[in-house]
């Protein structure tokens, strides 16, 4: 397969985390630094800033070409309905912003027969066999206001268990433990089912850190210097990128390792066979944090470092690799409450229930889809946005690399 | 490094850049919040006496310069660009309401209003918080001095309009009002869209507006606010319009410079003069930078 030269979103902040960790070493052990701090620190040390662009940065390299080297099977992306996306709409799902479970799983299920096109039980067996381990890639982030609601996990969750899918075989999963609990994802909510978090943080010893204070970090550090969620990463698959994690402690605390590798969770690698995408629809900055940033930033530890340098770039080459390419077999985007500012947190002033699912098999098609919903939202409510193709330039890449459909031409978006 | 070694660097850049008027007022206040925040002791996180029935629900949690990833992770980099220093969080209940005061504290008053401005959509104040805030049932969201504050109330029961101020007020009465000195007043009032305005510091809050060009392709350097609205004149013509005001001439000619030599490859230039250029954007919106003395002026999504 031919690839282009590409880069989908440049950087366009010129400091770094990883450059203010660099300054940071360079004038103090230990130093935390903001972007005007680095800017001081440089001036400190008789600095100047460049006084003209070098140009673009090249995009750091990856491992990409790894994950293109893996067979595809019958299940990879985008999966059986490339470029279609199913939105179903119903204006009953949230009345006086509470959700009506019955009207939401009435609008899963018409999602999922808009889909394929075929009844619950036929469309089961276009995805899953009775025997699959099923992750729902759930965002908890802004509980409580555009986090994943929970009606919508248990519509998944009844439609697989009537099709044969034993409780114990759905697993409910986000990066952070605790994120999960804080947004309602609890072994009590959800009898029967299992709930991980690919890694544990520690809070209270990342504020003792944060702080300034002494923090104890035995609850997260062991004696050798390592995370003690390492165990739960598979460090034989992994996406490598030619940038550094920084080397703070609570940078290990919060991404496990802080090298140039991001491991999948071997939930992932050795236990899911399935996966199904619950994102939520909001955005990022001028971008959109939706299908493709939930599970490119969900899936790997060690993700901060890849932010800046490449930022979109991972929604799409995260799940260019099995563990995600060749399971995540259906995406849900939650747009009963959809946010079109302020993201990826929650913000209220820009969030507004919109009684909306999304359905879609190519994640990638899914997002331009959203992306252009958000563009729409934006201008319709006077909020700036920013149409530089530079900003859905991501989605036409996984479209380079067989992943997906980006071109709205070949995109069949049908309302339901 | 302790925090106070941060406030000096700050301290540090204020006094460096301060050669124009404007720019010494700027600099000025900036290094003048910077040194008063290093001696001024954060305002306190409120006991849960705020309102009858509350209690603190879990520990309080700070989250310093850049460990606002781990808070936000992919939302933090505009309070950083703005000049963030520290957030505070605090968790109240009372049976299934809940209460979380979100205060971010903020290097300068400035820095304070330019994240509120990028906040706040359509300006809605209760009128029974005590500083200027934009709110909704759900959240309440806050200006005063360098804290930008979000209440949010979101529990299972949502918590009344006056819980949610009371614990806003509370925390609001320890905050020191702090002038916040910006460039807003460079923009001409007429034909000025209310509300649209906003301080730009660097390329995450220009990044909703147009895209210049790469890494920090307007010379802001952590340093320097621009001061961005949207403008309707007369004739149905709009457009958006950026001045920022430099430290004197030769700097905004050096970014003049700059950003012509690095400009977006999706703008096109279509005039060229000493003192700055037009251009058409991918949509074929006009644009034009125009050098004035020590500001920058840049038009630009310029629609007849």
């Amino acid at each position: 397969m031919k690839r282009q030269p590409y880069r989908s979103m440049p950087p366009e902040n010129a400091v770094g985390r990883r450059d203010f960790l660099k300054a940071g070493g360079a004038i103090g052990a230990g130093l935390v630094l903001t972007g005007r701090s680095l800017l001081a620190a440089q001036q400190a040390q008789g600095q100047q800033p460049p006084a003209k662009p070098a140009g673009p940065p090249p995009k750091p390299k990856t491992n990409i070409e790894d994950a293109l080297k893996v067979p595809k099977t019958k299940w990879s992306l985008p999966g059986p309905f490339p470029g279609r996306v199913v939105e179903v709409h119903d204006p009953a799902a949230m009345p006086e912003g509470k959700v009506d479970a019955a009207v939401v799983k009435a609008m899963f299920e018409k999602g999922i027969r808009g889909l394929t096109g075929k009844s619950l039980e036929k469309s089961f067996g276009l995805f899953f066999t009775k025997s699959d381990v099923v992750g729902l890639k759930v965002n908890p982030v802004g509980p409580g206001l555009i986090s994943t609601r929970l009606e919508l996990v248990d519509a998944v969750i009844d439609w697989l268990t009537s099709c044969g899918l034993p409780r114990r075989n759905v697993i409910i999963w986000d990066r952070f433990d605790y994120m999960l609990k804080d947004a309602g994802f609890t072994p009590e909510r959800y009898p029967g089912v299992g709930i991980e978090g690919l890694q544990t943080m520690d809070e209270a010893a990342a504020i003792a850190a944060s702080e300034g204070k002494a923090a104890d970090n035995s609850k997260w550090l062991n004696a050798d210097g390592t995370h003690v969620s390492v165990p739960n990463f598979d460090q034989e698959v992994f996406y490598w990128a030619d940038v550094e994690g920084p080397k703070d402690l609570p940078y290990l605390n919060q991404h496990v390792f802080n090298g140039k590798f991001s491991y999948f969770g071997k939930l992932l690698t050795k236990k899911l066979t399935k996966i199904v995408n619950l994102p939520v629809f909001k955005n990022t900055g001028n971008a959109i944090s939706m299908a493709t940033k939930n599970i490119g930033y969900g899936a790997v530890c060690n993700t901060n470092r890849l932010h800046q340098p490449l930022f979109l770039d991972v929604c799409v080459e995260v799940p260019a690799f099995w563990p995600v390419r060749d399971k995540m077999v259906l995406n849900v985007t939650d747009g009963l409450r959809s946010q079109y500012d302020g993201g990826p947190d929650k913000n209220a002033k820009f969030a507004y229930i919109d009684n909306r699912l999304y359905f879609a098999s190519d994640p990638f098609a899914l997002d331009m889809v959203c992306h252009t919903r958000i563009v729409a939202k934006r201008k319709e409510m006077g909020v700036a946005v920013n149409e530089n193709p530079r900003f859905t330039n991501y989605l036409r890449y996984a479209e380079t690399l067989g992943l997906g459909v980006a071109d709205p031409a070949k995109i069949a978006h049908v309302k339901v | 490094m302790s925090r106070s070694d941060g406030r000096r660097e700050r301290g540090r850049r204020g006094r460096r850049f301060a050669p124009a008027a404007p720019a010494v007022i700027l600099a000025a206040a900036l290094a003048a919040a910077a040194a008063g925040q290093t001696a001024r002791p954060s305002a306190p996180i409120p006991d849960p006496g705020f309102a009858p029935g509350w209690a603190a629900s879990g520990p309080p949690r700070t989250f310093t310069g850049q460990d606002l990833f781990n808070q936000i992770d992919g939302g933090a980099e505009l309070f950083l660009e703005f000049g963030f220093f520290r957030l505070r969080l605090q968790a109240y209940a009372k049976g299934g309401a809940e209460l979380t005061l979100n205060a971010y504290e903020m290097e300068s008053a400035q820095a304070a209003l330019g994240v509120y401005l990028m906040k706040k959509g359509r300006e809605t104040p209760f009128p029974e918080i005590a500083a200027r805030n934009s709110s909704e049932e759900v959240q309440a969201t806050v200006l005063k001095g360098r804290y930008f504050i979000q209440v949010d109330n979101l529990g299972e029961v949502p918590a009344s309009k006056a819980e949610l101020a009371a614990l806003a007020n509370m925390f609001l009465a320890g905050v020191a009002d702090e002038p916040a000195p910006s460039p807003l007043d460079l923009l001409p009032a007429a034909g000025r869209v209310a509300g649209s305005e906003r301080l730009i510091r660097g390329p995450f809050g220009l990044q909703p507006y147009i895209t210049l060009g790469e890494g920090d392709i307007l010379s802001l350097g952590g340093r320097v606010f621009g001061a961005l609205a949207e403008y309707r004149v007369p004739g149905g013509v709009a457009f958006t319009r950026l001045i920022v005001p430099y430290p004197g001439p030769e700097a905004a000619a050096a970014a003049l410079a700059r950003l012509r030599a690095g400009l977006d490859p999706y703008l096109k230039v279509t005039a060229e003069r000493p003192e700055g250029f037009d251009f058409i954007d991918f949509q074929a919106r006009k644009g034009s930078v125009a050098l004035s003395g020590p500001n920058l002026d840049l038009r630009f999504n310029v629609t007849d």
